[in-house]
């Protein structure tokens, strides 16, 4: 007879496995499709799925910031850049450098996969409150604490950033020419 | 699930984002790519925190969605200027710095 | 007792860093008085440090080594910044800051028109400091280093226009020829430091006796390498062929190098060491042959020249042949003697001459002088007393010292009658060509009708007058001269006196006196009749016995010739083709590697994917 823990343990694994499955799934599916609208609604799934793995290892603040900023505003950007610039279907042809590269990747997964054999990780006990892990309160306190410079310079760098982005958009630059041979 | 599995989850989606910035000629399609890259390695940290049973990982996370966030904008305004002024959406056409 | 004496070589050094740095900013008044206020206040100390050594008896005078630093001491070698203070550098720092500052005054009137004033007066003191630092030294390393330095500064004073290429030219002549003189000396000091394990002076003469027999092979080395340094710097054969054209530097500079300094520092280094020439008689007939020989061929050949300074440049040569007879039959009180009163007079020539020259806007051949015993009086009174200084008429200076020397050449235990007939021929050479020059330039009608001459300033009578004075009545000096340096070379020098031989060289000179007066003064066709009859001779002398063409044939185009064959060869053909084939090679080889270089980003990515795989390789499977 099963015993209710064992029962959850294994609805849960089995919930992280396909969650999982899907995230690699519409990856593939970011990666293989023609049309960039596609792309960036699988891109949307993949991020909405990596949202649920979030919340299912403890971190519900992140699992919100994954749904808001990514799959909110930056995929919106993405979508509102493809609608300005034509989403034009692309040709994928079999060439040298494609077989190439997935060649390479394919020995590149298998040897991340070959050293990602490890034991199991011993947790380190007591630092947070089971009840606390994850939440806004315990982030913005590590953060606001702990992390105060980072986060002031990670202030800084969306500042430069929009600065950036306003000079690159107002100016405009006059064409580039190939360089004569 | 073990850490094998999200290890290999994790090891599966960098290597289809890199798959996709190699083998994809639209830049748009290649920064999702990147994005891709990101987030799987936001999913390790933040699994491994989970296993840690320490907020460090999640704090980093939160700091690659910052820098993240910040590249994406920066490299659209770099890609909406560059197909303003080129008219064309292959990166392979622009090597202007060719040996 | 002596710390004081390191103000005298402080201000000509502090004088030359001062003008060379904060020269052009001050006022040029400022820079002459800074320029003679150095070399003044160096002379007064010195003059301080003579009167504290005469306090002193005799023997207690030799051997004040003042050490201010130890520089170096590594194991038994050991190396001072120190000063030797004796009756024979104390007679130098005598000669070189007082002629030297005379000299300086000199030259605020002579170089009173030129633009670069302050450089000129920088170079004096770095002259005036090189020469004491030489004198001062206490071991043969800072006798090189002073050796060295005044080099470089006869080479900075002779090429001082730099805008004339002749005078450029014979500034790099003079330094090659005295880098000649500075290897032999080098070796000198090896060879030196080998034998004995120092270099200090007198560790080095105190055992010297002991540790050689006469004419042993390493001292005969040794003396004869520092004979090298000697030479070149005192213009002896074979290396004499820098002086005459030293003349292109300014006229201050010639009387300051040719006269009073720069020259004599080859006698004071024989001098200096003559406990290792005792050591050596062969090098001692050595020394007095070539000095001889100098002294007959340099005269010689200032018989037929017209530059007035070229002139007085060989009769400097000369002069310094009779000095180098003195070291060599090793009457060195004389030699010193008369090279004391050499600097006076031949500085007072030089000057005359360069108030000449100033006179007539800068021209310099004899031929287009004359007649300016009239308008130069003063001029014309100085430099007849430095001829008849530098002819050894009786009772100027320059009778007692040369003929002193010329007496000794016979009775002195190394002399003999041939020295003395070749020193009688030279005594009337010399007295010959000087009063040549003094005929053609003052005597007769201008021949240059452009030109205008006129007196020169006060600033420049006044050191002429002051150095005449010191022409006609250095010879009262020479006793004291030879009790003072007595306590250096050991003894006290006899004074022979022979009626017959006294009045044998008294009417040579007076002799060639009047030769000269008889061709240039009294009859003009005399003179072409003259110079007809001995064509040959004239023009072999009137070239200079053509030394410097047999340089040029022997030691120049040699080299110019493997020099162009190595540059063809080595050079074109080797070196540079080499380098070229590399060149080509590496920029075929790059094209090839840079269509690697795509451009293209996918490409770069793919790139670095390899490389990635590839670490990893080493992380999972090692």
């Amino acid at each position: 007879m099963l015993e209710i823990a064992t029962v959850f343990d294994f609805t849960l694994n089995a919930v992280i496995f396909v969650i999982g499955v899907t995230a690699v799934l519409a990856s593939l599916g970011v990666v293989l499709c023609s049309s960039p609208i596609y792309c960036a609604l699988y891109l949307i799934g993949h991020m909405i799925c990596l949202a649920l793995l979030f919340l299912l290892y403890n971190a519900e603040f992140l699992a919100v910031v994954q749904i808001i900023v990514y799959a909110g505003a930056v995929m919106i950007l993405f979508l509102f850049i493809i609608a300005l610039l034509g989403g034009k279907k692309e040709v994928q042809e079999n060439s040298f450098h494609r077989s190439m590269a997935i060649t390479f990747v394919l020995i590149l997964l298998g040897e991340l996969y070959l050293s990602a054999t490890v034991g199991p990780t011993q947790q380190i006990k007591g630092e947070i409150p089971v009840e606390l892990f994850g939440t806004a309160k315990a982030i913005g306190l590590e953060l606001f604490s702990k992390h105060i410079v980072a986060f002031e310079l990670a202030s800084g760098l969306l500042l430069v950033a929009a600065v950036g982005v306003i000079c690159l958009a107002k100016f405009s630059f006059a064409p580039l020419r190939r360089r004569v041979k | 699930m073990g850490q094998e599995f999200v290890l290999l989850i994790s090891a599966s989606i960098f290597c289809v984002g890199t798959v996709g910035f190699i083998i994809r000629k639209n830049p748009l399609i290649m920064f999702m790519s990147v994005e891709l890259m990101l987030n799987s390695v936001n999913f390790l940290l933040i699994s491994y925190s989970s296993f840690l049973n320490s907020l460090d990982g999640q704090i980093f996370a939160l700091f690659i969605m910052t820098v993240a966030a910040a590249e994406v904008v920066v490299g659209l305004a770099i890609i909406l200027t560059i197909f303003r002024t080129r008219h064309d959406m292959d990166v392979d056409h622009i090597d202007v710095l060719k040996g | 007792m002596f710390a004081s004496s390191w103000l005298i070589l402080l201000f000509p050094l502090l004088g030359f860093i001062g003008l060379s740095w904060y020269g052009n900013r001050i006022s040029r008044n400022l820079v002459g008085l800074v320029g003679c206020g150095t070399v003044g206040a160096s002379f007064f100390m010195s003059l301080v440090t003579l009167s504290n050594l005469l306090f002193l008896p005799d023997e207690e005078r030799v051997g004040h080594v003042q050490v201010l630093y130890q520089w170096i001491s590594a194991g038994s070698f050991k190396l001072n910044l120190a000063i030797l203070v004796d009756p024979l550098s104390v007679f130098m720092f005598l000669i070189v800051t007082g002629v030297g500052f005379v000299i300086h005054v000199y030259s605020l009137g002579y170089m009173h028109d030129d633009p670069e004033y302050s450089r000129f007066f920088a170079y004096l003191n770095l002259f005036i400091f090189s020469m004491l630092v030489l004198v001062a030294a206490a071991d043969f390393f800072f006798l090189i280093v002073g050796w060295a330095l005044v080099g470089l500064a006869s080479y900075l004073l002779i090429g001082f226009w730099r805008e004339k290429p002749s005078a450029v030219l014979a500034a790099r002549k003079a330094f090659v020829m005295n880098v000649i003189g500075d290897v032999g000396m080098v070796i000198a000091a090896l060879v030196i430091f080998e034998s004995f394990g120092t270099l200090n002076f007198i560790d080095v003469f105190s055992a010297a006796p002991g540790a050689f027999r006469p004419n042993d092979d390493t001292i005969l080395l040794i003396t004869l390498l520092l004979l090298v340094g000697a030479f070149a710097k005192s213009a002896q054969l074979p290396l004499h062929t820098w002086l005459p054209d030293a003349m292109e530097g300014p006229t201050p500079v010639s009387a300051l190098i040719h006269a009073a300094t720069m020259v004599t520092a080859g006698v004071y280094l024989i001098a200096r060491c003559h406990v290792l020439y005792e050591l050596a008689p062969f090098t001692m007939y050595f020394i007095a042959g070539v000095g001889i020989i100098t002294a007959v061929f340099a005269g010689s050949m200032a018989l037929v020249q017209y530059d007035i300074k070229r002139v007085i440049a060989y009769s400097t040569m000369s002069q310094l042949g009779y000095m180098f007879l003195a070291m060599g039959i090793g009457v060195y009180s004389m030699g010193m003697f008369h090279l004391m009163t050499h600097a006076f007079f031949k500085a007072l020539l030089f000057m005359a001459a360069g108030s000449v020259i100033h006179s007539l806007d800068g021209e310099q051949d004899i031929r287009n002088m004359g007649g300016l015993k009239k308008v130069m009086p003063i001029t014309h009174a100085t430099f007849l007393i430095g001829a008849l200084a530098l002819a050894g008429f009786p009772l100027t200076s320059g009778f007692f010292s040369k003929e002193a020397i010329i007496m000794s050449s016979y009775y002195a235990d190394m002399g003999n009658i041939i020295f003395w007939v070749v020193a009688i021929l030279a005594a009337g050479m010399t007295a010959f060509y000087i009063f040549r020059v003094y005929f053609y330039t003052f005597f007769g009608d201008l021949r240059n009708s452009q030109a205008h001459p006129h007196e020169s300033p006060m600033i420049m009578i006044v050191p002429l007058l002051v150095l005449a004075g010191l022409a006609l009545f250095g010879g009262v000096l020479a006793p004291w001269v030879d009790s003072f340096l007595a306590p250096v070379f050991g003894y006290t020098v006899v004074h022979h006196h022979d009626t017959v031989l006294e009045t044998i060289a008294v009417i040579a000179g007076i002799g060639g006196i009047a030769t000269a007066g008889l061709l240039y003064l009294v009859s003009k066709d005399r003179l072409s009749l003259f110079k007809e009859a001995i064509a040959p001779l004239y023009d072999l002398l009137f070239n200079k016995f053509y030394v410097d063409e047999i340089y040029d044939f022997l030691i120049v185009r040699p080299t110019k010739a493997i020099g162009a064959f190595l540059e063809q060869k080595g050079e074109r053909e080797g070196i540079d083709f080499a380098v070229d084939k590399v060149a080509a090679q590496v920029k075929e080889t790059s094209h090839i590697i840079s269509l690697w270089q795509s451009g293209k980003v996918r490409a770069y990515a793919l790139n670095m994917i390899v490389g990635v795989v590839t670490i990893l390789m080493f992380v999972v499977f090692m």
